[in-house]
């Protein structure tokens, strides 16, 4: 090797210690500092209503590679992408179930359409879906609490009698009618959001939210 | 200009006599005092037959608010989801304002002068050529009472023919005659309070739970108090109905009238009967039978009643043993035991509630007949609690088309055209010649379609209804409507329909509030209501549109009203009075949320025949059919044997097909689809098959199947998870969808002696599609 | 200039791969998904680096999207890595525009090296493991133009408008030559792939005009320099614009390795 070879490798040598690795170094950890904190916080964003068979939300988010398969393969269209002002969420699939809910179909094309596993190939009965939870939100607003015969939302729900039920109970106010109360069992109710889009109301009072955590506690019921 | 001239004198003359009609009165019936600019009036609910009253809120001219009346006995402040979006529904994008006139493929906007004239000349020339049968009016169970009887006694005592009918012969025709046959009086004896008394209730063919949702709560909150109460519903289908009642009880399609006869059967085979009660007030007749189902064009009927014994009756009961209707029905003979036991049970108030299930029936007359007949042997009914019970899903199927009598053959209050001192009583009040009105009827609703196909009804009015996409087997008379030659369709409505795209003349209608009204509802009560808006552009109410017709017909004079409405009423209510029919003077009514008939010194009456209760039942009587005086004041019990239906599932076809109706829409969905909210709530027919039948079929939730039948096909998407689980072998769609008009499938088979067709029974294949 | 045979070859199939990525959106369904995944006529594709991703943030093993993965980086092995780079990724369309426009405006000549790349891929996978999510298929500039055109995403546009901007004002081919991950990755398997640009020191004039034209010059200073016989760096993306520039036919592309070995 030559002294002018010798010379141009420690003097790469030198630009790639100065260029090459302080740079990116320091925009890794600068960039690292910055955004895995916020990162970290992914799923305490707002609630995404996911495709059926989706992971829970911290990890979803991880496993979901942002394709749009599950999109292409949603017959309804009721599946689109978060937008850059989902965060890092973005390129993830939701559902805005008071414009399109899931239809719940028996073959869930969604899940079979998923390559990453980030919907669970595991689920393969529509019972067995569970993206949320639908909950009256606003009793105060919904017609069918206030003694009116509605209950759209209980039957148009696809598990109807399982996951939205009536309960029906004397109405003081007329005194011989009925009021027949939609109630949601959460052990059922998919969330779909089939209950949501239907419900008559300008601002739907059901409405899917994410499913609460089970809470433990040092009593028996 | 001679026209703009009459115009503004009709205007001004409306005018003044709205100002005199309302100007005072609707503020007395103004319920609340004007809050927010907003001023309250009442009318009833303008959709089914249950008559729920309304509160109307009315600012700058429009509907801006409605609310369910806390004062109507009838819904006492509620409503059901449809009556909820009422304010929507005079408001949708595409209301008719103006007159069209067909010119060539295009409607083309034109005066009313143009139009009517248009339509007074087709009258006229049609009448000189083909003579007065050959034109026709088809109207409605929505009709206003004004409407209906402008129509038919332009129709009756003006143009001389009885070619009108209502679109109620497709839905009430079977509860009329079963009516007419068994107590010789149309309309039932009990009201809605049976629904808070009684303590057992047989629904038959009806889904209370989405098509009289106002009721169906207040049959529930009697057993929410009354633990004793029992429900039980028999259907073809599992329903919403199904689903609250105590019991479900499936039978194979038609074999209602086996299973009637059942438990007949049981109740005489074990003396479960009431022996006083049927000495007293029944008789036993039978008719014929192999009766047909009236396929063929031109079809006659004429029944020859034959008196019997209760010994003759009871060997006619014979072959219908538990077992033997257990094979027919499917239901087991443990079942029928229990029922018949039920119904005859001393301690419990019974009553049995019916609707399309036994009405759209090619043997629904018989039907109707047959629960009369389980209710007459145990003489459960006309008491408090205990009746049987014909619901109606018009809001004016009973008060318009039944008791003004705009069929063929009926005149108002119960009287018919073939009857000589009905005619005469008719002419009188109407001021014409007795030989005026024909003695014959024509043609009942399905005929007066193939009439229009045939050629023998050139000219045909359609007024607030949508035959063109109600009538069954509809590709043919919807053919039959634009074959061209002489014929001619006018169509008033308020919204372009199925109907209207076949009209060579559509008229802009008022509608509900937008006129003065009167409906009947279910239950014999007769509700009124003002004017509360002006109707959009230049659309106009369907009662002067029929007496512009008259007028420029000559028959102007059968109209001589100054204060149109009430002069009307008044003179129909002549009809009524001293028939057991009664109605209140109309100042009553205007007052009053509803009165129930008969209404004799002010008082009405709740149930009809019985003693306290029914002003004509004098004391001691206890019950009396009063009205039935060919049959000695007596009830008659039929027997009617168990026939199949018109056409059954093959190899070829091999599924039932049963139509019907959703909560959310309402008919053939001209209203309700334009309210946006309920289009969401249920926006397209479905097609329900059982999980079973699908797999076989290979089609699943959301697939797309082709429904075919003999006379049309359709696709339609599967549901298998909807509120209706269709039982095996049978598949179920609602009629509302006019982009789905399921109708085309239907077969155009009726009852031979009420001529309504049988919506509810057709053979049909699936292919997944 | 003569017949530019390699560089009309490679736009007819980067806009191919649009016209896939689009396809759906007309109704055809031989093709569903984007470059992260995708499914050709039946055939699962995976972005390798999406599949690391997943594993490292979630801890999802898919085994069918892992091997889907590994076929796609074999497949990129065997044309030479940074291929997908320079025939297939629709982001290096949009610098190669970048580029045309520097031509029009005065650009900036920032330059950061080729290793960054490298260090990126490192960071990515960092932040991945530390984070819990796929990051760089967040702030991917080649996820948000697949998005954008496959579906609805018109925010997307605004970020790639900026990136644009950056390539042009700061640094040519700022995020292709330096600063993506996959490309990265793509040119760590380049360095051991068989598809290579040859260069035969006899033919050359010196002309300079292939180091033009490069997008990453760099790659041909051994051979131009020292007379190497074969580019054997990984950044190289096979894009061919050097055989088509070269006057003399000095570059070529071949397949295999040249006696003076493998890898540097």
């Amino acid at each position: 090797m030559s002294g002018a070879e010798e010379e141009t490798k420690r003097v790469s040598r030198r630009h790639f210690l100065k260029g090459s690795l302080a740079l990116p170094l320091a925009l890794t950890v600068a960039g690292g500092l910055l955004t895995v904190p916020s990162l970290r916080r992914a799923d305490a964003r707002g609630f995404y209503l996911r495709p059926p068979g989706a992971l829970a939300e911290k990890c979803f988010l991880g496993a979901c590679i942002r394709c749009g398969k599950c999109v292409q393969a949603c017959p309804y269209r009721a599946i689109r992408l978060a937008e850059t002002d989902a965060g890092v969420a973005i390129g993830t699939p939701f559902i805005i179930a008071r414009e399109e809910p899931c239809q719940l179909c028996t073959d869930l094309p969604c899940i079979k359409s998923c390559p990453s596993g980030a919907l669970d190939k595991g689920v393969t009965e529509v019972e067995k879906v569970r993206m949320g939870t639908a909950v009256i939100i606003d009793r105060e607003n919904c017609l069918s609490i206030r003694g009116l015969r509605c209950e759209v939302c209980y039957r148009n729900c696809p598990l109807i009698d399982r996951a939205i039920t009536i309960e029906p109970r004397h109405n003081p106010r007329t005194g011989v009618h009925t009021i027949m109360e939609p109630v949601v069992h959460r052990d059922k109710c998919v969330g779909c959001g089939i209950c949501e889009k239907s419900c008559v109301r300008e601002q739907p009072v059901i409405v899917v939210q994410r499913t609460p955590l089970p809470q433990q506690d040092a009593y028996e019921f | 200009m001679a026209l703009s001239r009459r115009d503004f004198l009709k205007a001004s003359a409306a005018a003044a006599a709205l100002a005199a009609a309302t100007g005072g009165r609707l503020g007395a019936t103004d319920v609340h005092a004007a809050e927010g600019g907003i001023r309250w009036g009442k009318a009833p609910c303008r959709f089914c037959g249950t008559g729920c009253g309304v509160l109307v809120g009315v600012k700058d001219g429009r509907i801006v608010a409605t609310k369910g009346d806390p004062a109507a006995p009838v819904n006492k402040g509620l409503n059901c989801i449809k009556g909820y979006f009422l304010s929507k529904v005079l408001y949708g994008k595409d209301r008719l304002t103006k007159p069209l006139i067909r010119k060539g493929n295009k409607m083309v906007e034109a005066s009313w002068d143009e139009a009517m004239d248009l339509i007074a000349s087709k009258f006229r020339e049609s009448i000189a050529k083909h003579g007065p049968d050959s034109v026709a009016m088809f109207g409605s169970g929505q009709w206003t009472v004004f409407e209906g009887y402008a129509a038919a006694k332009l129709f009756k005592a003006g143009i001389g023919t009885n070619n009108i009918e209502p679109n109620a012969r497709f839905c009430m025709a079977s509860a009329v005659t079963g009516f007419m046959t068994t107590f010789n009086s149309d309309e039932p004896m009990g009201c809605y309070d049976d629904l808070d008394l009684g303590d057992t209730y047989f629904l038959w063919g009806a889904n209370m739970a989405e098509c009289h949702p106002v009721l169906f709560s207040r049959l529930i909150d009697n057993r929410l108090k009354n633990p004793k109460v029992k429900i039980i519903d028999f259907g073809t289908r599992f329903t919403r109905t199904s689903q609250m009642a105590d019991k479900y009880i499936r039978f194979n399609p038609q074999t209602d009238l086996a299973l009637l006869n059942a438990i007949a059967h049981i109740i005489v085979r074990d003396r479960l009967y009431d022996e006083n009660f049927i000495r007293k007030h029944v008789v036993f007749k039978k008719g014929k039978t192999n009766i047909g189902y009236g396929l063929e064009d031109k079809f006659k009927f004429a029944d020859d009643p034959k008196p019997m014994t209760f010994d003759e009756y009871r060997e006619f009961l014979k072959p219908y043993t538990p077992e033997y209707v257990s094979k027919l029905s499917g239901v087991p003979a443990k079942t029928i035991e229990e029922v018949a036991r039920l119904y005859a049970d001393k301690s419990r108030k019974v009553n049995s509630l019916w609707t399309m299930g036994f009405n759209q029936h090619v043997r629904g007359t018989w039907v109707n007949n047959l629960v009369y007949n389980v209710h007459l042997l145990t003489g459960k009914i006309c008491k408090p609690g205990e009746n049987p019970m014909s619901l109606t899903g018009q809001p004016s199927a009973c008060g318009t088309a039944r008791e003004v009598g705009t069929f063929t053959h009926r005149l108002p209050a119960d009287m018919v055209v073939m009857n000589e001192e009905h005619r005469k009583k008719a002419a009188e009040i109407w001021g014409v010649p007795a030989e005026k009105i024909p003695a014959k009827p024509t043609y009942h609703a399905t005929e007066m379609f193939r009439a229009l196909d045939r050629g023998d009804i050139k000219v045909l009015w359609v007024q607030v209804t949508n035959p063109f996409q109600s009538a069954p087997n509809l590709s043919r008379y919807r053919k039959g409507a634009r074959k061209g030659g002489d014929r001619f369709i006018i169509v008033s409505d308020i919204y372009p329909t199925r109907s209207t795209e076949l009209a060579d003349v559509v008229l802009p209608s008022a509608s509900w509030v937008e006129k003065e009204g009167f409906f009947g509802n279910a239950e014999r009560r007769g509700q009124q209501w003002f004017k509360m808006v002006e109707p959009p552009g230049e659309a106009r109410n369907d009662l002067w549109q029929t007496m512009e017709l008259a007028r420029r017909l000559g028959h102007g004079n059968l109209f001589p009203y100054k204060y149109v409405e009430k002069e009307m009423f008044e003179e129909y209510r002549k009809f009524t009075l001293g028939q057991g029919k009664d109605l209140a003077p109309y100042e009553a009514y205007t007052k009053a949320r509803g009165l129930r008939w008969p209404v004799v010194n002010g008082k009405e009456t709740l149930w009809r025949y019985a003693e306290g209760y029914d002003p004509y039942v004098k004391a001691g009587e206890g019950v009396k059919f009063y009205k039935n005086k060919p049959n000695d004041y007596k009830a008659v019990i039929w027997a009617r044997p168990y026939e199949p239906a018109a056409e059954a599932p093959d190899r070829q076809y091999p599924f039932w097909l049963c139509t019907g109706r959703v909560l959310e829409q309402w008919h053939t969905g001209t209203m309700t689809g334009r309210v946006p909210e309920l289009k969401r709530a249920y926006g397209g027919a479905v097609c329900e098959i059982h999980p079973e039948d699908a797999k076989r079929l290979k089609v699943k939730h959301g697939d797309k199947v082709r429904v075919t039948s003999r006379r049309g096909s359709i696709v339609l998407t599967a549901d298998l998870r909807g509120r209706g689980k269709a039982e095996k072998g049978n598949v179920f769609v609602a009629f509302f969808d006019e982009n789905k008009m399921i109708n085309e499938l239907c077969i155009d088979a009726y009852c031979p002696i009420s001529g309504e067709p049988d919506y509810k029974k057709c053979a049909v294949k699936l292919e997944k599609a | 200039m003569n017949f530019r045979r390699w560089t009309i070859i490679r736009r007819l199939v980067q806009v191919g791969v649009l016209c896939l990525i689009a396809s759906p959106l007309a109704g055809f369904s031989f093709f569903q998904g984007s470059l992260a995944a995708g499914e050709l006529l039946g055939i699962p594709l995976a972005d390798p680096l999406a599949a690391l991703q997943v594993v490292l943030a979630s801890g999802v093993v898919a085994s069918a999207f892992l091997l889907s993965a590994l076929g796609v980086t074999l497949f990129y092995w065997l044309l030479g890595g940074r291929f997908f780079c320079g025939w297939v990724c629709p982001v290096y369309l949009l610098t190669e525009l970048g580029d045309k426009l520097r031509l029009l405006i005065p650009a900036g000549k920032l330059e950061i090296p080729l290793k960054t790349k490298g260090w990126m891929l490192l960071a990515v996978a960092c932040i991945t493991a530390l984070s819990g999510v796929p990051f760089f298929e967040i702030v991917s500039p080649i996820g948000m133009t697949t998005r954008a055109i496959a579906f609805d995403g018109r925010s997307a546009l605004l970020c790639l408008a900026g990136l644009l901007l950056v390539e042009v004002t700061l640094a040519r081919r700022l995020w292709c030559r330096s600063l993506c991950p996959l490309g990265g990755f793509y040119a760590l398997v380049g360095r051991v792939a068989p598809l290579r640009l040859r260069f035969q020191p006899a033919r050359c004039s010196s002309c300079g005009d292939c180091s033009r034209v490069c997008p990453v010059a760099e790659v041909l200073v051994p051979s131009l320099d020292h007379g190497t016989e074969q580019i054997r760096s990984g950044d190289c993306t096979r894009c061919g614009r050097c055989v088509d520039c070269c006057p003399e036919g000095a570059l070529t592309y071949c397949f295999g390795y040249s006696d003076q070995g493998g890898p540097r």
